[in-house]
Parts: C-alpha cells; sequence; structure tokens
C-alpha cells in the first residue's frame, strides 16, 4: 500500500491513492477513509484548513465512496505548498505547532479563543470550555501549543488574570503543561474517541436527528429531548455507582 | 506585593454644603484592573482626583502605592492619571506632545511612545486636534504609560470612543498590565464590557462604597433564584439583595453560593457582573463590604440620586 516515503508532493496523497493511475472510480474501505481523516487533521493542525473547511472536508471523507472522491479532498494540499491558504505557507515548514517565538498569528496555535458576552458564563471558563470542546473534536491534539497569554489579552482586550486563570485550571485538570519561555502545550487528551469515530458517532446522530423530525419534534424539542435523556444517563450511572439503588429521579437533581 | 494601591478609610470630600464622597473605606490591592463603576454623580472622578492628589480631603484619609500620601514626590512619580476627556495640547504637534511630556516627567520612555504611536499609525507631525478621537485616546494613554507607572488611573477612558476604539485601548492597557504589572484604575458607567476587563470591582452610589472586591468573589457569592412569587416572602434563609416579581414568578438576588441549598419549587442561577451591579444599585441599602465596616443603609439624603447607568 504505501509506496514511499520520499518528500515530492505526492507523498501527501499517497495514503489514499495507493493504487496507481485510473482507480478513481474504485470503491474505498473504511482504512482508507480513516487515512484520509488523519491527513486532514494533520493540515489542519498545520493551519492549511480552517475550522469550518476542515469539519467539512472530514464529513466529506467518512462519507466518500470512491478514491476519486477521497483524492479530492487532498487535492489542493500538499506538505510543502499550501494553496489553500498561502498566506501560511512560509511559516508552517511541515511540522505542526513545532516554533514557538514565531509571531502573533504564526503558526503557533490550532485555535483562537472568542468570548461571547451574552452567555452568561465566566469568561475564564469559557476559555477553558472552548479547549475541552477542541481537545473532544480532535482540532487540539497532544503537544499541541494554545494561543500565548499576550495574545488573547491583545486580540480579546480580556482581563490577563482571566487568561492566567484559565490556563492554570486546564494544569490543574492536567491537560495542559506549561514550558518556560515557550508557553503553554497540551499534554492530555480528554478523550480517547478519534477522529473516525467521532464522524461515525456524529452520523448516527444525524440519523436520530431525521427520524425525530419524521416524528414532528422542531429542533427545541429535540434539545429538550436530548438534554433530559442525557440527564437520565447521568443520574443512572452515578446512581449505581453510589449504590443500587432506585435512581429518585426529578428531586435528586434539583437539589 | 501584598501593596495596596490605593487605600482609604473614612474618606470624605464636601463641596459647599454637598458632600460628593462619603465615608469611603476601600483597599485595592496591588496587580489589580479595578474598575470604579457607578451612576453620574455617585463620586467616581471625586475619590479618583482624592487619589491622584488633585482634590484633598474634607474627611478622613487617603494614600496610594503603599501608603503614599496622594500628590508626594513617591506618588507622583509612580502614578500615571488621564482625566475624562483625554486632555492634550491640541495645537501642539504629537512630536512636541512628547517632548514636552519628557521634560515634565522625571521619567519617559521615548523609545516605548515612539514605537507605539508608529504601531498605531499616528503620524509624529500632526496636531494633537487633528487626530480622531480614538487616536486622541491612544495618545494620551501612550504618554501616560511612557511614563512608565506602577498605577495608571483613567477617568471615563473609553466614554466617548466607538467599539473598535474602544477595544483597541483596552488591549493595551491589558497588555501593560500583563507585561509590566502595571496596577490598573479605571471609572466607567459602561458596565457591560467591564466582566471581561476588570478583576476588581467598587461599586459607588450617592456618595457611598456599596460594593467592593474581587470580581470573581463577588459573582461566586450571589446566585438569583427563580420561583413562585406567593412564595418570596418567605425566603429568608440567605440575605436577600433585590426582588423583582411579577403576579406568578419572582426572581431574588441572594447571597448565596453554587453549592447552597435551594428550596424545592425554586430555580437557581449565576448571576452575571452588570446584573448583579445593577441589582445593587437599584437597592441603595444593600451592600456588600468586606470586613467589619459594614455602614447601615444609606439614611442621607445628601445627593441627588442620578438615573441609573447604563
Amino acid at each position: 500500500m504505501v509506496i514511499d516515503k520520499g518528500d515530492d508532493d505526492r507523498a501527501g496523497a499517497s495514503p489514499a491513492s495507493g493504487g496507481v493511475y485510473s482507480d478513481q472510480h474504485l470503491r474505498v474501505s473504511d482504512a482508507e477513509r480513516e487515512a484520509v481523516s488523519g491527513r486532514l487533521a494533520e493540515h489542519f493542525a498545520a493551519g492549511r484548513l480552517d475550522q469550518a473547511e476542515f469539519a467539512d472536508r472530514v464529513g466529506r471523507a467518512m462519507s466518500a465512496k470512491t478514491r476519486g472522491d477521497l483524492r479530492g479532498l487532498l487535492a489542493d494540499l500538499s506538505e510543502t505548498g499550501s494553496p489553500a491558504v498561502p498566506e501560511l505557507a512560509r511559516g508552517g515548514g511541515g511540522t505542526p505547532g513545532a516554533t514557538p517565538g514565531g509571531g502573533s498569528r504564526g503558526p503557533g496555535s490550532p485555535i483562537e479563543f472568542r468570548l461571547d458576552a451574552a452567555s452568561g458564563v465566566p469568561t475564564y471558563l469559557q476559555l477553558v470550555h472552548q479547549v475541552e470542546h477542541a481537545l473532544r473534536l480532535g482540532y487540539l491534539t497532544l503537544g499541541d501549543q494554545l494561543p500565548k497569554v499576550r495574545d488573547v489579552v491583545a486580540s480579546l482586550a480580556i482581563n490577563p488574570n482571566t487568561v492566567l486563570k484559565a490556563y492554570k485550571e486546564l494544569e490543574t485538570k492536567g491537560l495542559t503543561a506549561g514550558r518556560p519561555g515557550q508557553g503553554t502545550f497540551i499534554q492530555a487528551t480528554l478523550s480517547q474517541v478519534g477522529l473516525p469515530e467521532l464522524a461515525g458517532l456524529r452520523k448516527a446522530l444525524l440519523g436520530w436527528l431525521t427520524a425525530a423530525e419524521g416524528a414532528g419534534l422542531d429542533e427545541d424539542g429535540m434539545v429538550a429531548l436530548f438534554t433530559s435523556a442525557l440527564r437520565d444517563f447521568h443520574e443512572r450511572r452515578s446512581g449505581s455507582r453510589t449504590r443500587g439503588g432506585a435512581a429518585s429521579g426529578e428531586t435528586e437533581g434539583v437539589a | 506585593m501584598s501593596m495596596n494601591v490605593v487605600e482609604a478609610s473614612g474618606l470624605g470630600k464636601r463641596y459647599g454644603g454637598t458632600w460628593a464622597l462619603r465615608e469611603c473605606t476601600l483597599a485595592i490591592p496591588d496587580g489589580h484592573v479595578a474598575a470604579l463603576v457607578g451612576p453620574n454623580g455617585a463620586g467616581k472622578t471625586t475619590l479618583l482626583n482624592l487619589a491622584v492628589g488633585l482634590a484633598t480631603p474634607s474627611a478622613g484619609r487617603v494614600t496610594v502605592l503603599g501608603g503614599r500620601a496622594p500628590g508626594s514626590p513617591v506618588a507622583l512619580d509612580g502614578i500615571a492619571f488621564v482625566a475624562q476627556d483625554a486632555p492634550l495640547y491640541k495645537n501642539l504637534s504629537v512630536a512636541d506632545m512628547l517632548h514636552v511630556t519628557r521634560n515634565l516627567n522625571h521619567r519617559f520612555d521615548q523609545g516605548y511612545a515612539e514605537d507605539r504611536l508608529a504601531e498605531l499609525g499616528i503620524p509624529p507631525n500632526r496636531k494633537a486636534g487633528r487626530l480622531s478621537g480614538g487616536q486622541q485616546a491612544q495618545l494620551a494613554l501612550t504618554l501616560a504609560l511612557a511614563r512608565r507607572p506602577r498605577l495608571l488611573v483613567l477617568d471615563e477612558p473609553v466614554a466617548m470612543l466607538d467599539p473598535v476604539a474602544r477595544h483597541d485601548f483596552m488591549a493595551i492597557v491589558l497588555t501593560a498590565a500583563l507585561d509590566d504589572g502595571v496596577s490598573v484604575l479605571l471609572s466607567s458607567h459602561v458596565l457591560a464590557e467591564l466582566e471581561r476587563v476588570a478583576d476588581y470591582l467598587i461599586l459607588l452610589s450617592r456618595g457611598r462604597v456599596q460594593m467592593v472586591g474581587e470580581v470573581d468573589d463577588l459573582l461566586a457569592s450571589h446566585r438569583v433564584l427563580t420561583g413562585p412569587a406567593g412564595e418570596a416572602d418567605r425566603y429568608a434563609e440567605r440575605p436577600v439583595v433585590h426582588v423583582r416579581r411579577a403576579e406568578a414568578q419572582a426572581h431574588l438576588l441572594v447571597r448565596a453560593t453554587a453549592n447552597d441549598p435551594v428550596p424545592p419549587g425554586w430555580e437557581s442561577h449565576p448571576v452575571g457582573l452588570e446584573e448583579l451591579a445593577l441589582a445593587y444599585l437599584r437597592e441603595p441599602g444593600a451592600a456588600a463590604l468586606p470586613g467589619p465596616t459594614l455602614p447601615g443603609p444609606a439614611r442621607g439624603r445628601h445627593a441627588e440620586p442620578s438615573e441609573v447607568a447604563k
């Protein structure tokens, strides 16, 4: 399958295009779909894809039927040049997140924070949640760098202590570690669920959503049902952990 | 590190027969971005002027930078103050403003000032009065920061700025706080933006300090309880700060934490800084102050209650 590890441009697409020429219509296996998702994640980590584009392409990769479908997803991405996002090409020499001390917009961190003033969630918690979220969805992986405190302060105009508090919280949770003079880096992943499994779960959920819509539920109804089911699930689990007692339902959750 | 940048006890200022500030007792610790908020006429500018030595107390005392008298050489050297309307000599060029400021001050970082102005794209030969509002504010801030102060005092710094200029201005203030460890004390009546900017809050109302403390502590020690209006009066487990009530439903702002029990039939929600400050401003009798200096409910009629901050 793997032909050579030479670093010509085609190496970037080799895992998916193992066979040679007119195999455009050959059916692909799950393994090949996963390999392409992995490649996309690397391109995303190197800054060649933005979040929306990445999510879209992974979705298309998981539903791809032929090699032609898969190849199209990687066609405009390569290790050396990056036609998709040209202005980032010079900075990222191929190794994601390996060059600390770059410019404020350099290849430093794969994520950027945003704030929702209307959410009512304390600012530092919003930052913590966004890192956890990015970890769960695979936007952040081991060794990735978090945005520098100074860059976060300057770009969001927020209190430095808030950023420091968020980063400390992440460190306390064991998710990140500070490296003196370099910054803060991801040290652990939140879930062992890989991108392919996530895509599979997402697909199952989409199926559920379609069924729910068919049954006449609107969006709010779906959210309410999901939230309530999640609570039941949570209660049953924590109930069975403490003792085998009957889950006493609502009253426990409210108190 | 445990120095207080501003400390006041029983501080008061009277203009004629009116107390602009009364029985003000507080201690603002070093290393914070402290916000001084309150309605118009609450005494914010008076308190700032007392702290920087532009006014003298009628009662009580105030010290700065760990026990120094306002206006003393150490205090003058360590505190930079930008008054409400970004005071500049409008007919001087930007370069001349730098020159004047450098010569009037003991310490002035010319390189820092020039770099900052270049970054901001402010031309040195332009007259200060011809700059945009945002640029004038940035110039005044640059002059203040180039003095390398330990405490930066800003009176309503962003009131006149558009949202983008406001964001850029605060980004520079907060970056200075991070890079140089500058403590900041700023007054504002734009409550909405304070939650992300300030980590210490002083709420002034009618010349008195009504609430003071670390923002996180203040938020963590208050909850909003929502439940049936008929039971609102019976809820006395925790001090109630403010009640909003309709026929069926009531919202109580109480002093409680997320871990405190909630009565059956009630829901407990966290509270935002703006909602918290507004609730206190609407209840002049309520106070959230640390230590033993809890004053009783405001009994005075010494200042007119003005409209509540937006």
